[in-house]
């Protein structure tokens, strides 16, 4: 049997932390409780866990989620770490992803949800250690994607983005030509979000793209039903 | 009535100050005149007591009588004292002349006083002329300085002049004659004749008697005249030196029907001996002498006698300084203000002149003067006092009118300052006039506390849905997280029922949270939005089509101009602009209706439509239709209110005004015409 997999909780609120480490350790996790992050720092001194789940506001710190997945990137930059946050404003979702953060959960998100994106989160870390299989991997001109690994190629280069971002381009992907609507985007990403979110996400899988080839142009918007994929 | 009108008309009160001068200016001029008036009584009264017995200047008496002094023995026994005569009907009064007549025998230069005429009578009217001949001749007599003039209107039914060239001694030549009889100064009786060979100057004669008793017409120069005729007879014009007649004077005339008849003879003499009957009361010339030293400019002094007939006057009113043109503008601009209508500009006074026993009247001095002496002292007092006034009455508007302008500017800037600090955006918290240190700025600084406060609580409202959702969410997720855990744990099918029915419940709060924060996170999409060149038209079009799909209870028009119509924005917006719009078009139409999509040109902007059929939209609500939170859920007929689950936080259409903003431009709303439905029109700047 396989070691079993630490996640640790950092939420302030326990309610929802015991909540969460049910749900985790239903699903098989070893689960690891932290109220702020002095205690997690402490423990994560010692031992690293396999994934972190992480509360923005931290008790007297209202950014004190931000200042712990600096720390504990710079303790390890490959360990998946998750947002999940009562706050939804595009702003803490922009700046969560730039320290580092695999992806930006809200609490709107279901437990199931959740368990979801964090077992293909450990997926794509368990699928990056392994040798490259081309099972999962589609192609669409200049584009690869890997499901397997959650990874996505430009033109040979590897476009770094966040498990949502990623299910956005893997659904339009997969079906090039389709209009995807707002809603179907959501489904496929596993995430309850609302339409400026899913166009936030869009702008920023477009902005990614472009800073490998600034010609690209192949997520096209269209008006008042979604978007679709151009080859 | 504006505060600058009121103020103004504050500063116009103050002419009261001017008319307060005026007012000063009359009670010193009624103060003035008084006083005038005592010091002319006075100097009437001085003049009268100096005058005091003076009958001699006054009524001229004879020399002959000078003498005799008190002790009057005059020959003639009518009165004993020349100050007390006995009046008889033939006494001559001679009204005082103002200028010189003319001896032209006309009456028109004299004074036209019906009074001073004097009749007389044929004492028989039926003569040998004829019976039907009025006998009847008027006389008038004046004094003008030493002369006495004389003038008669005869009424003569036949003029007959005597015959031209004949002796005048010739009783057959004799025509009408008139008769002057007098006594000299020295009481000796004189008489002269004057027989007109015809109209125009008549001579005087005197008959003499010479050395043999021989008689001889001697003409008398000192008496000249003229003669003219009449309708009803004759008028004769006649002027006789004063120096020549003593106490008594007569007139007879001799009216004859034809050269050389027996005359009517009747008049003041005596028709037989010629001799006088009447005196002639006439005032000395010495009397004007006399006055003639108390002559001063702009003062006219008089003597009248008791009954009211003027015996000497010396005229120098007119001398004074004329108060005219001289005077200045603005002078004779407050006289206008200042004199009473019907003002005299002559005060008098007058003096009664007594005997010497101080017993009888025997004369009145009257003195008048010009108010034009002290007026020109009264009008430099009032002129510089008006001026004044006027002067400081002006400032006082214009300051006050300056004052009133300022204030009203301030009060403008205040009210459009307090008008425009309701902004969209929030409150302007920058106020003016709070800087001032009097009432207005505490008004000010009462109206930016209260901006400050009202500032806060908006904003706290702005954000009380963000954060409400925010708080909420946490519970929220404890229920949600909880209900999961315990779904996964398993429970039995009657605890199912309740666990998915609160599955439901939070789902919808859910909902509801993300509607809360919907505006918040437009805003901020907003805020990061990127601005692009577009064509409005496709995107509009698209959009249509996806709201065909969407709602397919409505039928959804687009008409939209041939040409592209390129704005500056973000499409996404836009397209989240028309979500909202129709929207609420769709919650507002009947079932079945068609909601129309427009897009037009118009020279500066990019004009968005969309037409609802349903109910109009009030007055009162159209304007706050865009505003933040404002709800009116007046929904269509056939459309029940709660028919959707979504949740209604009247954001809606301040998103569309919040994202018309972004593009330049507004939102407004109206109802269609007929009052069909409403319509919605967005315009965008180009």
């Amino acid at each position: 049997m396989i070691m079993k997999r630490m996640v640790a909780i950092v939420e302030d609120e326990p309610a929802i932390r015991d909540n969460y480490a049910a749900a985790f350790a239903r699903e098989g996790y070893v689960v690891r409780t932290y109220a702020n992050r002095s205690q997690a720092m402490t423990a994560f001194a010692s031992r690293l866990p396999d994934l972190a789940v992480i509360d923005i506001s931290l008790e007297e710190e209202p950014e004190g989620g931000f200042e712990l997945c600096r720390q504990l990137r710079a303790l390890s930059p490959e360990l998946p770490i998750i947002f999940l946050t009562a706050r939804d404003s595009e702003l803490d979702a922009v700046s969560g992803l730039r320290l580092g953060a695999d992806d930006f959960l809200t609490k709107d998100l279901s437990l199931a949800h959740l368990i979801a994106r964090v077992n293909a989160l450990f997926r794509r870390v368990d699928a990056l250690r392994r040798p490259t299989e081309a099972a999962q991997i589609v192609r669409r001109g200049p584009l690869t994607l890997d499901a397997e690994r959650m990874q996505v190629e430009w033109e040979g280069q590897v476009v770094l983005l966040s498990l949502t971002e990623f299910w956005i381009v893997y659904a339009l992907a997969h079906h090039p030509g389709h209009v995807k609507n707002r809603q179907q985007l959501m489904d496929a990403a596993n995430v309850v979000l609302d339409d400026n979110t899913i166009t936030s996400h869009v702008k920023r899988i477009r902005r990614k793209f472009q800073s490998i080839d600034p010609k690209f142009d192949a997520v096209q918007t269209v008006y008042g039903m979604g978007y679709r994929w151009v080859d | 009535m504006s505060i600058r009108l009121k103020l103004l008309l504050l500063g116009l009160a103050t002419l009261v100050l001017p008319w307060g001068g005026c007012r000063y200016a009359r009670e010193m001029e009624s103060a003035l005149r008084e006083g005038e008036q005592n010091s002319l009584l006075s100097v009437a009264q001085t003049i009268a007591s100096s005058l005091q017995g003076r009958v001699d200047l006054l009524y001229r008496k004879p020399a002959h009588l000078e003498d005799a002094g008190e002790s009057e023995t005059a020959d003639d026994n009518t009165t004993a004292r020349p100050s007390e005569p006995k009046p008889t009907p033939y006494d001559l009064r001679p009204i005082l002349l103002a200028a010189q007549p003319f001896l032209d025998g006309y009456v028109e230069e004299w004074p036209q006083s019906k009074a001073a005429w004097r009749y007389y009578f044929a004492r028989n009217p039926a003569g040998p002329t004829g019976a039907t001949g009025q006998h009847k001749f008027g006389i008038l007599t004046g004094v003008f300085e030493r002369m006495l003039y004389v003038m008669l209107d005869v009424n003569d039914e036949h003029l007959v002049f005597d015959t031209p060239g004949a002796s005048p001694l010739d009783p057959n030549t004799f025509g009408d004659r008139i008769w002057i009889g007098f006594e000299d100064q020295d009481g000796r009786e004189h008489q002269v004749f004057i027989g007109a060979t015809g109209p125009g100057s008549v001579t005087a004669r005197r008959i003499e008697t010479g050395e043999y008793g021989q008689l001889t017409a001697v003409n008398e120069p000192r008496i000249v005249g003229a003669l003219q005729s009449t309708p009803r007879g004759y008028q004769l014009e006649l002027r006789i030196p004063l120096s020549m007649l003593g106490e008594r004077f007569g007139v007879l005339i001799d009216d004859r029907g034809q050269r050389g008849a027996d005359p009517v003879s009747y008049g003041t003499l005596r028709s037989d001996d010629l001799h006088t009957v009447g005196r002639l009361i006439v005032a000395s010339p010495e009397l004007t002498t006399y006055l003639k030293q108390f002559r001063q400019p702009g003062l006219r002094l008089s003597v009248a006698a008791p009954e009211g007939r003027l015996l000497a006057q010396v005229d120098a009113l007119s001398e004074a300084a004329v108060l005219g043109p001289e005077r200045g503008i603005l002078a004779q601009f407050y006289r206008r203000f200042v004199d009473r209508p019907g003002t005299r500009r002559v005060i008098d006074s007058a003096a009664d002149i007594y005997d010497r026993e101080h017993k009888q009247i025997i004369g009145t001095l009257q003195v008048a003067q010009t108010e034009d002496r002290w007026l020109i002292l009264r009008d430099r007092a009032l002129t510089h006092m008006l001026n004044l006034t006027l002067v400081i009455s002006a400032i006082l508007v214009v300051a006050t009118f300056i004052f009133a302008a300022w204030l009203a500017v301030r009060l403008s800037r205040l009210r459009a300052a307090s008008e425009s600090a309701l902004t969209r955006e929030g409150l302007v918290t920058t106020f003016p006039e709070t800087d001032a240190s009097d009432e207005l700025g505490d008004v000010a600084r009462g109206f930016s506390t209260l901006l400050h406060r009202l500032n806060e609580y908006t904003s706290y409202l702005r954000t009380l849905a963000g954060k409400l959702a925010h708080e909420i969410r946490t519970p929220l997720t404890i229920v949600r997280s909880s209900l999961e855990n315990m779904e996964s744990e398993g429970v039995t099918s009657a605890a199912g029922v309740y666990l998915k029915r609160a599955r439901q419940g939070s789902e919808r709060l859910n909902a509801i949270l993300i509607a809360m924060g919907a505006a918040t996170r437009v805003e901020e999409a907003i805020s990061n939005a990127e601005r692009m060149r577009f064509d409005l038209v496709p995107v509009v079009q698209s959009a249509a089509d996806s709201y065909r799909i969407a709602f397919p209870q409505r039928a959804f028009a687009t008409e939209v101009p041939e040409e592209a119509v390129e704005i500056e924005g973000a499409p996404d917006l836009v397209v989240q602009m028309l979500d909202k719009l129709v929207d609420n078009a769709v919650d507002f139409s009947p079932e079945g209706a068609t909601i129309m999509l427009r897009v037009r040109l118009e020279p500066q902007a990019a004009v968005v439509e969309v037409d609802n059929p349903g109910p109009p939209l009030s007055a009162e609500t159209s304007g706050h239709l865009f505003e933040s939170l404002w709800q009116s859920r007046a929904a269509a007929p056939g459309v029940p209110a709660d028919s959707d689950s979504r949740p209604h936080f009247g954001l809606g259409l301040y998103i569309v005004r919040l994202i018309a903003e972004f593009h330049r431009g507004a939102a407004t709303a109206s109802s269609l015409p007929g009052d069909s439905g409403a319509r919605f029109t967005i315009r965008l700047a180009r």
